[in-house]
């Protein structure tokens, strides 16, 4: 077995061509693409010894979830991807992968030809939907790969928010697992976008989030990356109209062993628009995690403003965090703040909260809520706001 | 023996000794005041009672229900019912001052989370809370605010004092709370300390000025020069110091007159 393509032919049945044609060509760049090896910058520390990829060759699910649908307003489209590729093939086949390219490197590739699961979310001209939209994606067993993918289309105006769950049923055994999704945030557009990754401790997760805004947009991302051994995230923005605002922000806790990896662009394309990331992180025990961000000004791009910050509370001696912010500006006319930090709980903080009472344990607990607390405050809708609250109290312990 | 009695205390911060023998007893019910110029070990010996991890303890100890309490973890110290109002109260980013109340209130109940009947609850915590900042003058408006981050010197120093009230210590160390302040904030904190005066709480009042001692009267003052005890008295001693400063205990270079605090 293996990833190939009688392998593909049996998972894939019954959907259209053009979109088998599409798998089966990134089914070749698969094939066709080396490991990315760590002489290349962008994995330079990313250590993927372990992965046995031909041993996950099995999938649990072929369309994934069905998302409960609750009232929509007429012409919203909310379906599993699998599905909408076949009603609604003239919205998609222009946009799917053309984002999250399939030739960018060999898990990329394996995404695009093998994806299974995944939402398609389309919200036409001037809509607002008040409720946020909830995409769910399940594992339930080890050994095998679950792969969804989600492409979002927000139409001029239209206004909504989306939540991707990726949750792990009694899954603690090694498995591969993504979670991409594709953006397009329409003129004048507002969406709120907030991806929880809590698969099983044991998974290797790669997974491209890439948003592209048009004049006047406004995208609020919210990453949030708790399970999986290994897990390696690229969160990516292009403003290619006057007016565009990206908001990028993420969270992540890693303990035990875990290893995490964020790659950031904020891509300004051209001028008068704003990007503002912020990730915070926090480890424990001997987990290990790296951001790397860029922000790149183009050199029509005057105006812009962008800001990156990378923050990392380490609790323990052996973790390890590393933060790595870039800069590529083409033009003089831009605003650009970026910085990093890494560090420890501050004693001083520790000393004044243990002064009232308070044990050890649970004053470092406080403390990294309250570190984690002030970007809660920016997650873009309440009800997932109350679901990463949950997660990590329960994992803060 | 006091009900806390600080025997022979030596402490250093960063290699340099700094006490160099303090021997003090506070019985509840009493209102000591230490009081020395800069750099005479005041602040070393409010830390260094409530195990600041930055200053180590050469010798001596501090015997308090029995036990010495040199050899306790500082949230041990605090559940005891020893409290410290700190100098220059620290600001926590993210955590909002009554979730820190809340929790250092069932902290002392012995509330692990678990046993559920131990917890302060909703309306209780409301109406320990509402009395209080009457008396502080203080409004609610602060309680959502992370601790005491914006507040002002006057609502750090009465935010002190609310911890004080709300957790209810048999010994508290009052570290220069009437630095900073102006003068009504100064007679609020008085006014609350006051109120809390009695036979279950003992008081050790650490302050550079005398001002604060003309609104909480002190049973005791105890002049700290250069690591130890020069002078112990009754509220005279403060009287004294008044009028001379520290200067006959001061080499001459150093400033001689208790300057009054200038308030902005």
């Amino acid at each position: 077995m293996g990833f190939n393509a009688e392998t593909l032919e049996q998972a894939v049945q019954g959907e259209p061509d053009w979109l088998l044609d599409r798998r089966r060509t990134a089914l070749s760049s698969f094939e066709r693409l080396p490991l990315p090896s760590r002489t290349d910058e962008e994995w330079r520390r990313t250590n993927l010894a372990g992965l046995d990829l031909p041993a996950y060759a099995r999938f649990e699910q072929r369309n994934g979830h069905v998302p409960e649908r609750s009232a929509l307003p007429s012409g919203v489209i909310f379906e599993p991807l699998a599905i909408a590729a076949q009603r609604h093939a003239s919205l998609i086949e222009p946009l799917l992968f053309s984002l999250v390219r399939a030739d960018r490197d060999r898990f990329s590739a394996l995404h695009a030809a093998f994806f299974t699961g995944g939402n398609f979310v389309y919200v036409p001209d001037g809509v607002t939907i008040d409720e946020p939209i909830l995409g769910q994606h399940f594992s339930h067993e080890g050994g095998t790969s679950v792969l969804p993918h989600t492409l979002i289309v927000a139409g001029k105006g239209a206004r909504f928010n989306y939540l991707d769950e990726y949750i792990a049923e009694g899954d603690e055994t090694e498995g591969y697992r993504s979670g991409s999704a594709e953006i397009f945030v329409g003129e004048g557009a507002e969406v709120g976008y907030v991806a929880v990754q809590k698969w099983g401790r044991n998974a290797w997760h790669l997974a491209d989030q890439r948003a592209r805004l048009e004049k006047d947009s406004t995208l609020k991302l919210f990453n949030v990356t708790l399970g999986a051994r290994f897990s390696k995230t690229r969160v990516e923005a292009s403003l290619v109209g006057p007016g565009a605002t990206a908001e990028l922000k993420g969270i992540y806790f890693a303990s035990g062993e875990q290893f995490f990896d964020f790659h950031t662009l904020q891509d300004h394309q051209v001028g008068n628009t704003t990007s503002d990331l912020l990730f915070k992180g926090a480890l424990q025990d001997v987990a290990r995690t790296v951001y790397a961000g860029l922000i790149r000004i183009e050199k029509g791009a005057a105006r812009s403003d962008a800001y990156q910050a990378n923050r990392n509370l380490v609790l323990s001696d052996k973790a390890k965090a590393t933060s790595i912010p870039m800069l590529e500006i083409d033009n003089n006319d831009v605003r650009c703040t970026h910085g990093a930090t890494v560090g420890p709980v501050d004693p001083n903080h520790l000393f004044y909260l243990r002064s009232r009472g308070i044990p050890e344990r649970t004053a470092k607990r406080m403390i990294v809520q309250g570190f984690f607390g002030q970007v809660l405050d920016r997650i873009p809708f309440q009800q997932a706001r109350e679901l990463i609250e949950a997660e990590l109290e329960a994992r803060l312990g | 023996m006091a009900d806390f009695e600080i025997k022979d205390l030596r402490a250093s911060v960063e290699g340099k000794e700094i006490l160099k023998g303090v021997t003090l007893g506070i019985n509840k019910g009493e209102v000591h005041a230490v009081m020395g110029p800069n750099g005479s070990g005041k602040s070393t010996l409010s830390y260094a009672l409530m195990g600041h991890p930055g200053y180590k303890i050469d010798g001596g100890e501090v015997l308090f229900k029995g036990q010495n309490v040199l050899g306790l973890e500082p949230d041990v110290r605090a559940r005891l019912g020893i409290f410290l109002a700190f100098q220059y109260p620290v600001v926590v980013p993210g955590i909002s001052m009554t979730n820190f109340l809340r929790t250092a209130i069932n902290a002392q109940r012995g509330y692990d989370g678990k046993d559920k009947s131990k917890q302060v609850s909703p309306k209780e915590f409301r109406s320990m809370l509402k009395g209080e900042l009457e008396v502080l003058h203080m409004d609610d408006s602060f309680l959502p605010r992370y601790i005491n981050d914006g507040f002002s010197g006057g609502e750090k120093k009465r935010a002190e004092i609310l911890q004080m009230a709300m957790l209810k210590p048999e010994i508290a160390i009052l570290d220069e709370t009437d630095s900073g302040l102006d003068i009504d904030s100064i007679k609020f904190v008085a006014e609350a300390v006051n109120r809390m005066r009695g036979p279950n709480l003992g008081v050790l009042i650490i302050t550079h000025y005398t001002r604060i001692l003309e609104f909480i009267k002190p049973d005791f003052v105890h002049v700290l020069v250069d690591g130890r005890f020069v002078l112990s008295g009754g509220s005279e001693v403060a009287d004294r110091l008044e009028t001379t400063g520290y200067s006959e205990w001061m080499e001459a270079d150093e400033p001689a007159v208790l300057a009054k605090e200038e308030v902005s």
